[in-house]
């Protein structure tokens, strides 16, 4: 057929222009210039083997509550209470750990105190998200009440059981118990052993001696930490902290349901346009609240990790971790309206935070405030860009 | 009439406190014919879709399909019978795929919960097709797309899914000429299955004349006027439409000013 179509006016297009349209590349970009200049500014330490293993900490920690956060905001709804959560579920576990499981049934594992915790903050979840379908009240002041209820309420708890606000110098569990070690242990050990084992081939004979100077020695000492060796010629870093494991499964699972499940769709139409979605026959309500609650177990998992590589918890934990995790997932091109959004693109924008957030580690010089000016800085702009994406697709022919 | 119509309303009363929106309306749909159902502002047309698709229970009177008295409670109801709303709001989401609103709510899913993802795009792709356009991209998002498509992707998707009647809500009053016609044309490509009812709402005259089997005309909660195509032919359609008023009256009252 020759005629001309309504269809035809829609261009095809090459794949590097379709790729150029996704919502990921901005904070792709964003993320390779990261890279680069934190790679320039720190003589490249910030991605030495001690380097690479704090800063893919901190991206893990900082993602997996942002991969919660941003599966919500697709959702069309805000979760205020994720930092409140974290150091409310930090407080229970640590509370259990020294003090025994309530109502004086015994000592607790790892294992157990992890879970009576997640029972309770899944709980709150599902309160916080009845809450927002059945008063049909905006999220932010539902959640915004439960900021200060749980903050208020770790406080209170700490107070009244251990007459402190913090709970310091637990044994540590990882010995003992597997669990423990899944969350605060370390993981992927055959990345660094490898590395090491190829440091040692590139290094064979280097070795400090009497006579070198000072300074030769710490150029020693910096090309030795590319290696994955210490100042001792021994292995230096083992492995990433579990927790990267944590974000994989998380990030992962969250990827693979946006993009390929019925339950994906539905997280999406949910967004875009509830009443649309209702008609359709979505269950709208229980998406939300199971995203209520899936954000409280990502903030759980968080704080569980924390307790357990630190073995300690306070009641100032997590505090502007519910503000970091939107802030990631709408530079990771969530639009703040619900409907549209990618989990690639919440990993690329915890990435580029992790780095920024850890510069002042591997930048002596610099300022550890100008971590919140970037930030500033890139979300107002991503929230352009995300608002240019949405009326490109919204605007039609 | 010798055919059994497949939906047909008998005396249906709707009361809102005190106010009656719908006064004793009778209404029958047959397979295959377009059923216009006109009237002005606050006729009652928008009660009786209402009705008819489950969000409203009627005071009184009584829905029977193929014969047989029902009554939806819901939505899911009246779906399950058979009846499928295309509402001027479309109930479709901008920033998803065709595919992903086609299925929106019905999606197909493999025994691991995942999406059958080519196959419903190569569904919706070929469902929109057969009543009327070609579109290139199933995968594209719904917004880049015209308003005359997008009806026809919600009226594709009320088939897909087993309407058998079919109630269009003023399907061409937000649209351009040309894309009016696009939707009309769909229409009667549905039509000509010869194995659905459509429930035509509309406020346009020249299109109801264009394509409708039979005629309700509603005005203030009653029926006003009703029958085929034939027999409405010496009638005054548009002084119905008006609501009963004599167009003349109109022009009077205008020039009055």
């Amino acid at each position: 057929m020759s005629e001309r179509s309504e269809s035809d006016r829609l261009q095809r297009e090459s794949w590097l222009q379709r790729m150029l349209r996704r919502p990921e590349i901005g904070s792709f970009v964003v993320m390779i210039i990261i890279i680069l200049a934190l790679a320039f500014a720190s003589n490249g330490k910030a991605f030495n083997a001690l380097g690479l293993k704090n800063n893919i900490a901190i991206i893990a920690q900082l993602g997996i509550i942002a991969v919660g956060a941003a599966l919500l905001m697709i959702a069309g709804e805000f979760d205020l209470s994720i930092g409140p959560m974290i150091a409310f579920a930090g407080m229970s576990i640590a509370i259990m750990m020294k003090w025994g499981l309530p109502f004086g049934l015994g000592e607790a594992t790892p294992f157990l105190a992890f879970l009576i915790t997640l029972c309770m903050t899944l709980a709150f979840g599902w309160l916080i998200g009845n809450i927002v379908v059945r008063s049909g009240l905006s999220s932010f002041i539902v959640t915004l009440a439960f900021w200060f209820f749980l903050r208020g309420l770790t406080e209170v708890c700490f107070r009244l059981i251990n007459q402190n606000t913090n709970v310091s110098g637990l044994p540590d569990f990882k010995k003992e118990s597997w669990f423990a070690e899944q969350m605060g242990g370390e993981v992927f050990g055959w990345f660094f052993d490898a590395w090491y084992w190829i440091g040692t081939k590139v290094s064979a004979g280097a070795e400090f001696t009497a006579e070198m100077t000072k300074s030769e020695k710490l150029d020693m000492i910096n090309y030795l930490s590319f290696l994955n060796i210490n100042r001792k010629m021994e292995q230096w870093v083992t492995g990433f902290d579990a927790r990267l494991l944590w974000f994989i499964i998380i990030a992962g699972a969250a990827w693979y349901v946006l993009a390929r499940t019925q339950l994906g769709s539905w997280i999406y139409a949910t967004g875009d346009n509830k009443e649309s979605a209702r008609a359709n026959g979505v269950p709208v309500n229980r998406v939300k609240i199971g995203l209520f609650m899936f954000s409280a177990f990502c903030a759980t998992i968080f704080a569980t990790c924390q307790v357990f590589d630190t073995n300690s918890s306070d009641a100032a934990k997590g505090m502007f971790k519910e503000l970091e995790a939107i802030a990631i997932a709408v530079v990771g091109g969530i639009l703040m309206t619900g409907g549209f959004g990618s989990i690639v693109g919440v990993i690329f924008g915890a990435v580029t935070f992790g780095l920024v957030a850890n510069a002042v580690f591997f930048i002596p010089w610099i300022d550890g405030a100008w971590f919140r000016v970037f930030v500033g800085t890139v979300l107002l702009a991503a929230v352009f860009a995300n608002e240019r994406i949405r009326k490109r697709i919204t605007g039609g022919i | 009439m010798s055919k059994q119509a497949y939906m047909r309303v008998e005396n249906i009363v709707k009361k809102f406190g005190p106010f009656t929106a719908l006064n004793g309306v009778d209404l029958e749909v047959h397979a295959g014919e377009v059923h216009a159902l006109l009237g002005d502002n606050g006729a009652g047309k928008s009660t009786l879709i209402k009705i008819l698709s489950g969000v409203h229970e009627p005071t009184s009177g009584t829905i029977y399909i193929e014969g047989q008295p029902t009554a939806f409670r819901n939505p899911r109801d009246a779906s399950a019978a058979g009846i499928g709303t295309v509402y001027q709001d479309l109930a479709i989401n901008q920033l998803m795929s065709v595919t992903r609103n086609f299925f929106m709510g019905r999606e197909l899913t493999s025994r691991f919960g995942s999406l059958r993802m080519n196959e419903m795009n190569q569904i919706a792709h070929d469902e929109m097709l057969k009543i009327g356009i070609n579109f290139s991209d199933p995968t594209q998002a719904v917004g880049t797309m015209s308003g005359g498509q997008r009806q026809t992707l919600a009226i594709a998707r009320a088939i897909y899914f087993g309407a058998k009647v079919l109630i269009l809500d003023e399907p061409t009053s937000a649209l351009g000429q040309k894309q009016q016609m696009e939707v009309l044309k769909t229409i009667k490509r549905v039509r000509a299955r010869g194995d659905i009812a459509i429930i035509f709402i509309t406020h346009n005259e020249i299109h109801s004349r264009l394509i409708a089997d039979r005629y309700t005309f509603l005005a203030l909660g009653e029926v006003i006027g009703s029958g085929t195509k034939a027999e409405l032919e010496g009638e005054d359609i548009r002084r119905l439409m008006a609501g009963g008023a004599e167009i003349k009256d109109l022009e009077q009252e205008l020039a009055a000013i």
